[in-house]
């Protein structure tokens, strides 16, 4: 059978969460391969490895991709931005920090894809309304938390950075 | 930097005056608060390392192959051609660890790999270490096996009464090798009580098997070191039983073996006994001498299952006319897949655990596990009780309404009490369940809904009991069941050594609430290192609800340890008397005078100069006679059990038979909330696994045996537009034994929301969804059944229930 | 992990040089777009070419523009770009809802319009691993000879399974393609052929470039239903398209009802035109046209879930889609 060929060594650069890599990876790897295995980014996750589940969703010029079925050269000359890149030095982001204060995380397993599926969302609606955030988390499976605790993390996120001010304190309010 | 000028640093983040004389008023400092969690910024940042995101120098990859056959003799196999394969390294077989193996001592009828039969699709027969998993993948293709097949069984009856095609030979000569555990027991006089009873109402229920399905696949990676030392990562949820496996199946020395366990990615029961993949990592590394590793692809967790087992009940319940339950007898068969795992006790659970909340006069019921030739079941949250759970309270609404009674007030007329004993005879002190039912019916407004809302819409009630952990261990012994180790630096920092796996559950952050609320320590002073058989102390691991209860209390008998110096040697400083000194908000303080304090780390210090250095060793065992003498007494007796209700309310489409669960109402009773987010966490997630398994789990095979699906697009588990409103409301009844009168809250609150859910089905629609899951295609036929008997004049047309209903004034 | 094949990924900057690519690696090349439907295929094996030819990059096939009274559909805009376009969600609302309806929203970001017309056709014995499908007997769609959905059949009947292309046929779309033998143009109706195994008219080198849909006149009326477990990421379980023309007299002028989900190609419900038109859409009609749609649906047991069921929703959805779209402009 031919697929088990040895396989092409691609030299390509790729630009991951504002870092330029050029790397070498073998041609028919997905984009989570090469952020797990090959740049040692293990913050996607992987649940089901073919569209199912949303752990492995990263963005990809904004936009919430799945790198599990992506093919690793889809994102060349792309921004591709991984849980990794969503804090910045000072902290964590607005939804990190949230979804630590309202327990949204329970094993953290969904957490990096649900997260970047929401940062997605504020990037675009900085007022989502509970139904919003649901469709917006829709593709994005978790098994521990019933959800619940995860919608009050991106409501309080959005409301932070509506009002610029820690979650914690808007929290407290 | 000089200490004082740590120490500045410490006092100016520790408490103010004023906190601290607020400290001095309340009970807690931290318990009961909503704080967060150790590990959340570290998960929700990506940090945190999981299993599969461990890699280390050198580290091979290893397949496992499977068996596509449900039930087959291995003939021969032949590695050859595989072996020569470029980047193999190593392959086992069967015959390379032919030492049996299972979580439990009695029955122990697994291999890592299958030695001489295989008994489900997917079953491991060979494992493969190679350079990547490419390779190992196609390795595993040049394997060649040789089976004889035999014929199978998927269906527990039909196997049953088929000895002659024995799934496992049988234990003794001329029992029946598909019985894997039969258990009867009877309290009470059930066949008189019966036929006294004003009522009796008989149903048969059949509850779907359903799986686990964590996002997180299983993954171990096995290190072998040439002194001889074999350590092993694992996503589990039972280092020391696995520890303790691995240690006796390769026959290694148990003091060389080291099983860690990185934060898992979710486990609900589906990771907690060892697996083939452990046992291949570890033999493949000690044959390799590298490190290997084996990730399970998303279809092997379908086949290593160990999920919930399906069970057909039939129950008979009988009531006198004023709602009493008289008599339950129930005789269930489980569907326990190919091997044993933990269904022993399961058998036991699936009659056990259903004593409470509601007193019965009589009780009897007879249990019949049966192995078929499908992935194993085992425990999956609520294990063993979620089923009979389900049947016993459709039973009671079925009660309710032939009395034309009130279903709530049916229950409460059964409430078990406080400081009792079920009629299996369990010890029962805190029982907070009529104020779960009361907080259900008060927040869903029950009593303007019930029978009222218009056809198409309704609500259910349902409650539930459930264990904070079992009384015995799982291997026979007199040891502690959990023990935590403490030990404090000089800065203030205290470190945490515990066996307890750190699951999702947040047991991590429970230990560092534990330690901070009785140290005074700020939390982020707690360093937890929890689950390495290196460097912690037992705890059994994470299942059955024990983890709170158990780690919990075995934490503050450490802490209370390191308390007790720390404040008698600053009372030998100030003069005063230990009970004077408090430690709170990161000082030791004055309790008459707040104004005299320390940093916490000077007290520390001032501990340490006078009793040497400072640690603890604490341990938790449970009580050991607090059940009934008869066999099987002591399976399913608890330290202390957790009490739920539920309200659920559903609009059903009459047109397509969708059930739309709207809403949830969760009152549960954990004795104390240690972090209220933590418990409505486990609530709330509790309570979205019941109602996924009431509306569309089905963990299903095809005729060959081959499983109908086994991906997360076919197996179907709620999307956030399908999950329902979920409204946790928390009762506290404080149990005396309880960690500050904690009991549990991961399994409990699952039970009701099934039967709540199909009672409120029939609500709405008038439908009896006896069979799980209650999908569009079921609902929609029993609707048109429904229908064609209203036509035919048999029925009375449920739009028009609220009108012939005349239920029982509630509660007055 | 799901591991791929090794293959060579070609990333072709215009049409031209991608049939190039097509032809030279004829017989084991295929062209991928968003690779929503191909990668996991290719993770289960159900397809291993040494090549692939990706589309995305090709300007030809993007753009969504109102053209000599057509809407044209680029065939690689991503199915949110089609659901969120104001093209159209004005001029055809029913596309946008069932681009709107597919799968979840990541994979509506990288999947294609052409990907969804080309998807290839679904089974529960097909879209499963190599270890399960070689379990269980491989099957005539791929490696075998037998069909598990039919016993004894020689035809394989896997399921369309695809959101756009049910209202697309009701709205009388044609496709455009391109191959190293031309371009040509056809109607989607006989784009679609009933063969599961290959259930379009399209040649292995042939590229869908644009999706072209007559502008609706005033009256035409239109609705898109989806039959599905879960309300977000899964496939139809039966999914229905109607497009109704009414006169200024709301009197039906033309009347097109699809239905998908059941064998491999889309179900044109035949025999509307007599029944309806020049009739008001009153409740016998209704009945009249859902019991002709029963009559002409049969769900096979090619998707796992009840057919019996899946059947009687038909008139269920019938009277839901043209309720909905009298009550919607
Ligand atoms: C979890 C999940 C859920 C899904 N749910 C749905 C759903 O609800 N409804 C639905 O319709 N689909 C669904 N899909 C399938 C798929 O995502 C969509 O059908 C999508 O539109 C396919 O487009 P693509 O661009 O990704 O196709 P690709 O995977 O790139 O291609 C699919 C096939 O079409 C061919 N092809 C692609 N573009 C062209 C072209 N322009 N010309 C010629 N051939 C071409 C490819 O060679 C390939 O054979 C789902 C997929 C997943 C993984
Ligand atoms: S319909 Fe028959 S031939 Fe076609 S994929 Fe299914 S089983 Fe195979
Ligand atoms: S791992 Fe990518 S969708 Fe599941
Ligand atoms: S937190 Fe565990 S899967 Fe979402």
């Amino acid at each position: 059978m031919r697929c088990w060929e040895r396989p092409l060594i691609e030299i390509i650069r790729l630009s991951v969460n504002g870092d330029s890599h050029e790397i070498g990876v073998p041609s028919h790897y997905t984009l989570l391969e090469t952020l797990r295995y090959v740049l040692g980014l293990t913050g996607s996750k992987q649940g089901c490895d073919k569209g199912d589940c949303g752990a492995c969703t990263v963005l990809l010029d904004g936009l919430p991709t799945l790198s599990c079925i992506l093919p690793v050269q889809e994102a060349i000359g792309r921004q591709v931005t991984t849980i990794e890149g969503l804090a910045d030095p000072d902290g964590p982001h607005a939804l990190q920090d949230a979804l630590d204060l309202t327990g949204g995380a329970q094993c953290g397993f969904c957490t990096p894809g649900i997260l970047m599926s929401a940062a997605a969302l504020l990037n675009v609606n900085s007022s989502p309304t509970r139904q919003e955030i649901r469709e917006a988390l829709s593709g994005n499976l978790c098994r521990c938390t019933g959800y619940t605790k995860i919608y009050e993390a991106v409501e309080l996120a959005a409301r932070a950075l509506r009002e610029q001010r820690p979650p914690a304190e808007v929290l407290r309010s | 930097m000089k200490l004082e000028d740590f120490r500045q640093k410490q006092a100016e983040k520790a408490a103010s005056q004023e906190e601290l004389r607020r400290a001095l008023e309340s009970e807690f400092q931290i318990i009961g608060r909503r704080l967060r969690r150790t590990d959340g910024l570290a998960k929700a940042t990506g940090r945190a390392v999981y299993t599969d995101d461990i890699s280390l120098p050198g580290m091979l990859h290893g397949k496992i192959l499977r068996s596509p056959h449900p039930h087959a003799r291995i003939v021969s196999i032949d590695v050859s051609a595989a072996l020569e394969l470029e980047g193999v390294h190593a392959i086992i077989t069967g015959s390379d660890m032919p030492v049996p193996y299972g979580i439990i001592p009695w029955t122990r009828d697994e291999y890592p790999l299958c030695v001489d039969k295989v008994r489900h699709v997917g079953d491991g027969v060979a494992a493969v270490a190679a350079v990547d998993e490419e390779s190992a993948e196609r390795a595993i293709g040049l394997i060649d096996v040789e089976y004889e097949v035999l014929p199978y069984h998927l269906d527990p009856e039909a196997a049953l009464e088929d000895p002659d095609t024995p799934i496992h030979e049988p234990r003794r000569p001329g029992e029946n090798g598909n019985v894997s555990k039969h258990v009867h027991l009877e309290f009470g006089e059930v066949d008189r009580l019966l036929a006294e009873s004003d009522v009796i109402v008989e149903g048969e229920y059949y509850f779907e098997g359903t799986t686990h399905t964590p996002i997180e696949p299983h993954c171990a990676i096995a290190h072998f070191d040439p002194g001889g030392k074999l350590t092993v990562w694992s996503a589990t949820q039972v280092p020391h039983y696995l520890h303790r496996e691995l240690a006796r199946v390769l026959d290694i020395d148990v003091a060389k073996v080291r099983v860690v366990q990185p934060p898992v990615g979710g486990a609900f029961g589906g990771k907690s006994e060892p697996f083939d993949l452990e046992f291949c990592v570890a033999k493949l590394a000690m044959i390799t001498g590298r490190p290997v590793k084996i990730l399970y692809t998303r279809e092997e967790v379908f086949y290593a299952h160990r999920g919930r087992h399906p069970m057909l009940m039939r129950y008979k319940t009988g009531a006198s006319k004023d709602g009493r339950i008289e008599a339950v007898d129930a005789r269930t068969i489980l569907d326990g897949g190919g091997y044993s795992s933990f269904g022993l006790v399961t058998t036991y659970y699936s009659g056990q655990l259903i004593t409470a909340p509601y007193q019965m006069q009589s009780y009897r019921f007879d249990s019949t596990r049966v192995y078929t030739n499908k992935p194993c079941c085992g425990p999956k949250r609520g294990h063993g009780s979620v089923q009979p759970r389900f049947a016993i309270e459709v039973q009671l609404d079925k009660i309710a309404e032939s009395l034309q009674m009130d279903p709530i007030e049916l229950r409460r007329r059964n409430l078990l009490g406080t400081d009792t004993r079920t009629v299996n005879e369990f010890r029962v002190i805190s029982n907070g369940f009529p104020q779960c039912l009361e907080a259900v019916e008060r927040a869903s407004s029950w009593r303007d809904k019930y029978r009222k809302l218009p056809y198409g819409r309704g609500v259910g009630v349902a409650g539930s009991c459930y264990i904070s952990g079992t009384n015995y261990p799982i291997y026979p012994n007199e040891m502690p069941q959990s023990a935590v180790q403490l030990q404090v630096d000089r800065s203030g920092r205290v470190a945490v050594f515990c066996g307890a796996s750190e699951i999702g559950q947040g047991s991590d952050s429970m230990l560092a609430y534990i330690v901070s609320e009785e140290l005074g320590v700020p939390i982020d002073y707690v360093r937890i290192q929890s689950a390495d058989t290196d460097l912690t102390p037992v705890d059994l691991g994470a299942y059955s609800s024990r983890v709170t209860f158990m780690c919990g209390n075995a934490c503050i008998d450490a802490a209370r340890k390191i308390k007790r110096q720390v404040r008698d040697a600053v009372a030998e400083a100030w003069g005063c008397r230990p009970q004077h000194v408090a430690l709170a908000g990161g000082w030791a303080f004055d309790r008459s005078d707040t104004e005299r304090k320390l940093p916490i780390s000077e007290a520390f210090n001032l501990a340490e100069a006078k009793f040497g250095a400072l640690g603890s060793m604490g341990s938790y065992n449970t009580p050991k006679d607090i059940h009934g003498d008869y066999r099987g007494g002591t399976i399913g007796s608890s330290p202390a059990y957790s009490f739920t209700a539920h309200v659920a309310e559903v609009s059903v489409d009459p047109e397509t038979g969708f059930v739309e669960v709207g809403k949830i109402w969760i009152a549960h009773d954990c004795g104390r909330a240690l972090n209220p987010i933590l418990v409505e966490g486990q609530m709330e997630g509790s309570a979205y696994m019941g109602f996924a398994e009431a509306i569309m789990e089905a963990h299903v095979f095809k005729d060959s045996g081959l499983h109908n699906a086994p991906s997360l697009l076919d197996y179907k588990i709620p999307t956030s537009l399908d999950t329902p409103e979920l409204e946790s409301l928390i009762i506290e009844s404080l149990d005396p034994e309880g960690p500050y009168g904690a009991k549990e809250a991961g399994e409990g609150p699952l039970h009701p929301s099934i039967p709540a859910i199909a009672n409120a089905i029939y609500d709405a629609v008038g439908v009896r969804m006896d069979r799980l899951p209650f999908t569009p295609p079921r609902v929609w036929a029993a609707l048109r059944e429904r229908g064609r008997l209203e036509a035919a004049g048999q029925l009375t047309p449920w739009k028009e229930r609220s009108a012939i209903s005349q239920l029982t004034a509630v509660g007055d | 992990m799901l591991r791929l094949h090794p293959y060579e990924y070609h990333r072709p900057r215009e049409l031209e040089a991608a049939l190039e690519l097509l032809k030279e690696h004829a017989g084991d090349v295929m062209p991928i777009a968003g690779g929503t439907d191909l990668v996991p295929n290719m993770k289960h094996r159900l397809f291993a070419p040494g090549h692939l030819v990706a589309l995305k990059g090709l300007p030809e096939l993007h753009g969504i523009v109102e053209r000599q009274g057509e809407i044209v559909l680029g065939a690689a805009e991503s199915l949110s770009s089609l659901a969120d376009h104001h093209l159209v969600r004005s001029h055809l609302p029913s596309l946008a809802r069932a681009a709107g309806a597919i799968a979840h929203p990541m994979i509506r970001n990288q999947a294609t319009l052409g990907g969804n017309i080309c998807l290839d056709t679904r089974c529960t014995y097909y879209n499963q691993t190599f270890f399960w499908r070689e379990a269980l007997g491989f099957c005539l769609k791929k490696d075998g000879d037998v069909c598990h959905v039919v016993r004894g059949g020689t035809r394989c009947v896997a399921a369309h399974s695809a959101d756009t292309p049910p209202i697309l046929m009701a709205l009388g779309a044609k496709v455009d393609t391109a191959s190293p033998e031309g371009v040509r143009s056809v109607e989607l109706d006989e784009f679609f052929i009933a063969d599961g195994i290959w259930n379009t008219q399209r040649k292995p080198d042939e590229i869908v470039t644009r999706l072209r849909v007559p502008l609706p006149s005033p009256g035409l009326r239109t609705s898109y239903q989806k039959l599905r477990e879960r309300r977000s990421v899964d496939f139809p379980l039966l999914s229905l398209a109607l497009a109704v023309g009414l006169d200024g007299d709301d009197r039906v002028e033309s009347i097109a009802l699809v239905v998908a989900a059941l064998g491999a190609k889309p179900r044109r419900i035949g025999g509307l035109e007599t029944l309806a038109k020049g009739e008001r859409l009153h409740d016998e009609l209704i009945e009249e046209i859902a019991r002709q749609a029963y009559r002409q649906s049969n769900p096979l047991d090619n998707i796992i879930v009840d057919i019996e069921w899946r059947r009687a929703m038909v008139p269920v959805f019938v009277r839901r889609a043209i309720r909905e779209a009298l009550a919607r402009p």
